[in-house]
């Protein structure tokens, strides 16, 4: 086992890909020479050369467009977008192409491309660096969405990414990539838990609380705080967020009879929306009380110096929870 | 091909100023010093164009008769597509738009998948690598990325003499990915040869609304060559191809080929073109056919005769009938299928919708799709 | 085989055409796209191809005649071996009728620019063959507990440690909780929100109860029947019983939502009465010499026209009092850590309005002459029932009085008004024995109840003012002594 960064492990992850894999590329903005702006890509063009690690020109739209040219020949594209608040002008790509293109063959073309995104505020940064646009991908028939939350997960969750025949969207926190962890960097992905399933990553019987990303390591630190309140939280990592673990979620839900989502989006329209209205569909007569969302207002993220108001913190979702024992 | 490191250009690049031609509307050879016309099967090209203008023209027939719901006519344009897909060789790949019938054709593909597309039975799928044509695109601009990205694929798998071609309009050239594509294709220098049929509309916008030179100058800004060639002009359409094809194969990064020629029909059969278009102008590009030209050429020479004229009309005839029997055979796709195809690995929750329409479709009396 | 040829969709948003003319006639042999009409459209004239080979029938339109996009044109006689029914072009509307005799004319679709057009709606449902079940399609609603229930991460999870990425435990913080090992379950019941609801309200547990609804749901009529059987045990009073007793329906409660004064004065409320300290001492009162001078002022010119009661006369002694016990008249500043002493007394005066109970107060009443005060108060009442009262009335009270004997009661324990630190309530006035000079009498008595701030006014001062206030309202030429 190794001491690492989230940021680390997902390197060891991409690196573990490109060996395993001589289809495998990595590709965007300053992700070569400079290792990526997080140095998520550190090392891997010394390593494995710089037509398998490209440096491509300022375009996300040509970034994601020339992936499914890749692709459509054969290799096994992983792009960086750079920051979370420039995947917007790839959207047509993304969604119009990469999304559609299995559909649209009938199966006969396959577009292995994963997408990272570093995501989520808390960074002090200047506009466009803190968004969380998850939910435009999750809407999107075709692409499947993650976003990983912690380092051992990371390493395995990049692998899985890379390994599936689906296009991928995934999402990193990027408030979380200095954040350690012991990750054994021998561990097979096949070993880790599947790309589509969610993680118990607390147990607990008084409410479950979901979330994903950022947040995961707030509401651990918000279920430590509540057990002084006597409550003990249910800490639930979603990992997809499309398609959605309705297995782990409603089996929680069952037995604690509560459910609080927390996700840095706005909660208007956001993830917490689907969640509630399928747990309300499926656990109606276990619930004690609705479905609680806490999120981001529905405002654009606002200046570093105001953000702790809008991204939801440990007392706020600890007065989420509250509120479900009002009822 | 050498694949140029990461790094700044220093290659100058030399421009033409003129469009190619190489038989006169007349139907009279024209020779090129630059655009030798070798191994040119014209009778070949002239049933081409023949075939695929009546596959057109059936296809809008179909339509009127509601057994399309679309159709985007090539009429007008046999010669650029045919002259520059016959330059292709069979482990090319080609990017369409959504007009290339032409280049469907050539490349072996059955036009009733074609049908298929516009009928909405699919949404045009087949197979790209089994003939090496990529599916219809139909936002603007995008397969021009793919392209791309497919040519650098090759320079890393070392198809030595594999080239790529991606169509688009000139409409397209305003579209910001075809921009990335040449940025991107240039300092790459992907083997791809950017084919750009300037039919004059883009749907009634000419084409002054998307550029202030002519398109072919457009390369000049990202450093590769750009040529116009007079795209009702097979024989003119094929040579520079070819040409285009051969440097490109040779590692000298990507060319762009505007094919000067006209958009005979509609833009669709939902468009009505005389809201935009004189009809003097029709009349004058009528003169300019591009089929026309080929059958004058063959019967002044004596490379084909009356009979090869017939035989080729009769082609076309059975042909339409054929797709027209094909077509109206088409079953419409099952309602479930539409679940089908969307991902690789298990959805479970998509499979719990399938499940759950599969249930309700299963509790009415009698059979049938919503109304 | 007759074959007619519906008007399509050209495609062009039209829902009509107008035949501008015909290229054939009847008897006229025609072949597959033969151009047989010119229609005119909205926008264009457009030529239609005929799909079939074959002789033409009839012209089943007229040219000059506008026709909907559907309508059946020309009829085409076509050589082949089936003579059946008349085949309709096209039919296309649904994917398993090929076998379906002749239909109604499928709805015509509305155009649009691009495809088939869209298909107008239909007022009439297809007919079922039973009513949906639930769920539909959804894995079963997680079943009663016990039943697979009770575990943590899923089968495939590797174990992990509880709490990664450099979490620090605070000191002294026990480590997580176990996960709950499978079987080990709570015993959760399963039931609708309103069911619920009532269980709490009636204070049956759910948990403890059998469901006799389908899989295993607690119904409403088993939380009544359940509450019923409680309160045939001793120990629990009738309105438990009455409850359980009303009928079951949407009837047994209503519901008032809480808005505006009502929502306003109970935030207030709940904001008061749990920050401080509430302490309330009571004394009762022989209060015949006030009632005599109540009606004494009544006479007298100073106060005509003005509404004079007993609520005067106690507002003036609690003036008075506050005038000899200051510290009465203040505010505890939690931020500052500072008790406030407030200067003019704003004498706050509870007024039933119809909207709820609002507290408007007379500024600086200390300093007004009786009737003067008199006046405010009537004014001020007033303007308050008539809902009229302005913020700045409603603002900046420093101590309040209310009259609860309106309601017909003795006394109460009084909520302080949030930022005071004294209230005082006093109830009706009766006709009680008392004892004057050694004898029994029939006296007006009365009860005052003074609430206040035990973290500003112990109870030394708090009984020394309901002592003052009492006593002047005992003999009120102590008003004048003290005043």
């Amino acid at each position: 086992m190794t001491r690492i960064t989230l940021s680390r492990a997902l390197n060891e992850g991409l690196r573990r890909a490109l060996e395993a894999d001589e289809k495998v590329m990595i590709m965007g903005e300053d992700v070569g020479r400079l290792g990526g702006v997080f140095r998520v890509t550190d090392g891997l063009q010394k390593d494995f050369g710089e037509h398998r690690v490209v440096d491509t020109p300022l375009a996300e739209s040509g970034i994601i467009g020339t992936a499914i040219g890749l692709a459509l020949r054969g290799y096994r594209p992983v792009c960086e977008i750079q920051f979370d608040g420039f995947v917007y002008p790839a959207t047509d790509q993304i969604v119009s192409q990469l999304a559609k293109m299995r559909s649209r063959s009938r199966g006969r073309v396959a577009l292995p491309v994963v997408i990272r995104i570093p995501f989520g505020g808390g960074i002090g940064a200047v506009e466009h660096h803190s968004e969380s646009p998850e939910i435009f991908f999750a809407h999107t028939a075709g692409l499947r969405v993650v976003a990983c939350a912690d380092p051992a997960d990371a390493f395995a969750m990049i692998q899985l990414a890379i390994a599936g025949d689906d296009p991928v969207i995934f999402f990193e926190p990027k408030r979380r990539y200095w954040d350690k962890a012991e990750v054994d960097l021998t561990a097979p992905p096949s070993d880790a838990l599947p790309l589509d399933k969610a993680r118990v990553v607390q147990p607990g019987d008084d409410v479950t609380l979901l979330s994903y990303g950022p947040l995961v390591r707030t509401c651990l630190e918000a279920a430590i705080a509540a057990r002084e309140d006597g409550k003990s939280i249910e800490v639930i990592d979603l990992r997809s967020l499309s398609p959605l673990d309705m297995e782990t979620i409603t089996a929680s839900v069952a037995r604690t009879g509560r459910c609080v989502v927390t996700h840095e989006a706005p909660v208007y329209g956001g993830l917490g929306g689907e969640i509630a209205a399928r747990v309300t569909e499926q656990c109606f007569y276990h619930l004690e009380a609705p479905v609680l969302r806490v999120g981001g207002f529905a405002v654009p993220y606002p200046p570093a110096r105001t953000e702790d108001h809008y991204l939801p913190d440990l007392d706020r979702i600890l007065d989420a929870v509250d509120r479900t024992f009002t009822y | 091909m050498a694949i140029p490191p990461y790094g700044h250009h220093e290659k100058e690049w030399h421009l033409t100023a003129e469009t190619i031609q190489l038989l006169t509307p007349e139907g009279e050879r024209v020779d090129h010093p630059e655009y030798p016309l070798d191994g040119a099967d014209v009778r070949g090209m002239y049933r081409d164009m023949v075939l695929v203008r009546r596959i057109d023209s059936e296809a809008i027939a179909l339509q009127r008769q509601g057994e399309l719901g679309l159709w985007a006519s090539l009429l007008g344009q046999e010669a650029a597509q045919i002259g520059s897909a016959r330059a292709l060789s069979p482990k090319d790949m080609a990017f369409p738009s959504y007009r290339e019938h032409g280049v469907a054709w050539c490349r072996g593909l059955d036009p009733l998948r074609l049908l298929e597309m516009f009928r909405g039975v699919t949404h045009g799928a087949w197979d790209p690598e089994e003939h090496k044509f990529h599916l219809y695109t139909i936002v603007i601009g995008d397969q021009t990325l793919h392209a791309t990205g497919y040519a650098m694929g090759i320079q890393r798998d070392g198809g030595e003499d594999e080239a790529v071609i991606a169509y688009f309009g000139d409409g397209a050239t305003s579209q910001g990915d075809v921009s990335e594509a040449f940025a991107w294709a240039s300092v790459f220098n992907a083997p791809l040869v950017f084919f750009c049929q300037n039919n004059q509309f883009a749907i009634s916008a000419p084409p002054e609304r998307q550029s202030r030179v002519p398109i072919y100058q457009r390369a000049a800004g990202f450093g590769f060559p750009g040529i116009r060639v007079d795209g009702n002009d097979v024989l003119a359409c094929y040579a520079v191809t070819r040409q285009a094809l051969r440097a490109v194969r040779e590692g000298e990064g990507p060319v762009l080929i505007e094919a000067y020629t006209y958009r005979m029909g509609a833009h669709t059969t939902t468009d009505d073109a005389t809201r935009y278009r004189l009809a003097s102008e029709l009349e004058a590009w009528r003169l300019r056919d591009p089929i026309e030209r080929v059958r004058s050429y063959l019967a002044r020479t004596g490379e084909a005769d009356g009979a090869f004229f017939e035989q080729v009309a009769a082609e076309a005839d059975e042909l339409a009938v054929k797709l027209r029997a094909d077509c109206l055979a088409l079953p419409d796709p099952p309602p479930l299928a539409l679940f089908d195809h969307v991902y690789a690995g298990h959805n479970a929750v998509l499979d719990a919708e399938r499940a759950q329409y599969a249930a309700y479709l299963a509790g009415f009396e009698e059979k049938g799709a919503g109304r | 085989m007759r074959k007619e040829f519906r008007l399509p969709d050209v495609g062009e948003g039209l829902t009509e055409a107008d035949i501008v003319s015909w290229h054939v006639k009847p008897g006229d042999t025609v072949t597959i796209n033969q151009i047989i009409v010119d229609i005119e459209t909205a926008k264009a004239v457009v030529e239609l191809p005929s799909p079939y080979a074959g002789t033409v029938s009839a012209l089943l339109v007229d040219a000059g005649q506008t026709v909907d996009v559907g309508t059946p044109i020309i009829a085409v006689e076509v050589p082949g071996a089936d003579d059946g029914p008349t085949e309709q072009e096209p039919a296309r509307q649904e994917p398993e009728t090929a076998e379906d005799a002749p239909q109604d004319t499928p709805p015509a679709r509305q155009p649009v620019l691009v495809g088939y057009g869209v298909k107008p709606g239909s007022t009439s449902r297809r007919p079922r063959k039973k009513p949906p079940t639930r769920p539909g399609s959804y894995p079963a609603t997680p079943s009663m507990p016990g039943a697979g229930g009770g575990q943590g991460a899923g089968p495939a999870s590797p174990p992990r440690p509880p709490f990664p990425s450099g979490i620090q435990l605070p000191p002294g913080v026990p480590a997580p909780p176990r996960a709950p090992s499978a079987g080990q379950t709570r015993s959760r019941a399963l039931a609708k929100p309103p069911v619920r609801r009532l269980a709490r309200d009636l204070g049956v547990d759910l948990g403890g109860l059998a469901g006799t609804g389908p899989e295993g749901l607690v119904t409403r009529e088993d939380v009544e029947r359940a509450a019923d059987a409680v309160t045939a045990a001793p120990g629990h009073g009738p309105q438990a019983g009455a409850a359980a007793q009303a009928a079951p329906g949407p009837a047994a409660e209503e519901r008032i939502p809480v808005r505006g004064v009502r929502k306003h004065t109970a935030a207030a409320m709940v904001a008061s009465a749990f920050t401080a300290p509430h302490v309330t001492e009571f004394l009762q009162v022989d209060v015949t010499e006030t009632m005599a001078a109540t009606r004494r002022a009544r006479e007298l010119p100073e106060f005509a026209g003005i509404k004079v009661s007993p609520l005067l006369f106690v507002a003036k002694a609690l003036l008075i009092a506050a005038g000899r016990h200051p510290m009465i008249n203040s505010s505890w500043d939690e931020a500052a850590r500072e008790i406030v002493v407030k200067r003019p007394v704003n004498l706050g005066i509870a007024v039933a309005a119809e909207r709820g109970l609002i507290v408007p107060n007379v500024k600086g009443a200390d300093a007004l002459p009786l009737a003067g005060l008199a006046r405010a108060i009537d004014e001020l009442a007033a303007t308050a029932r008539a809902g009229k009262a302005t913020p700045a009335d409603l603002a900046g009270g420093t101590i309040t009085i209310t009259n609860v004997g309106v309601f017909g009661v003795d006394t109460g324990t009084p909520i302080l008004m949030p930022g005071e630190a004294a209230i005082l309530a006093f109830g009706m006035v009766r006709d009680m024995p008392w004892v004057v000079a050694g004898e029994l009498a029939v006296r007006k008595v009365t009860t005052l109840s003074l609430s206040f701030d035990h973290r500003i006014v112990d109870g030394e001062l708090g009984s020394a003012v309901l002592r003052d206030v009492g006593s002047m309202l005992e003999d009120p030429v102590r008003m004048l002594a003290w005043s």
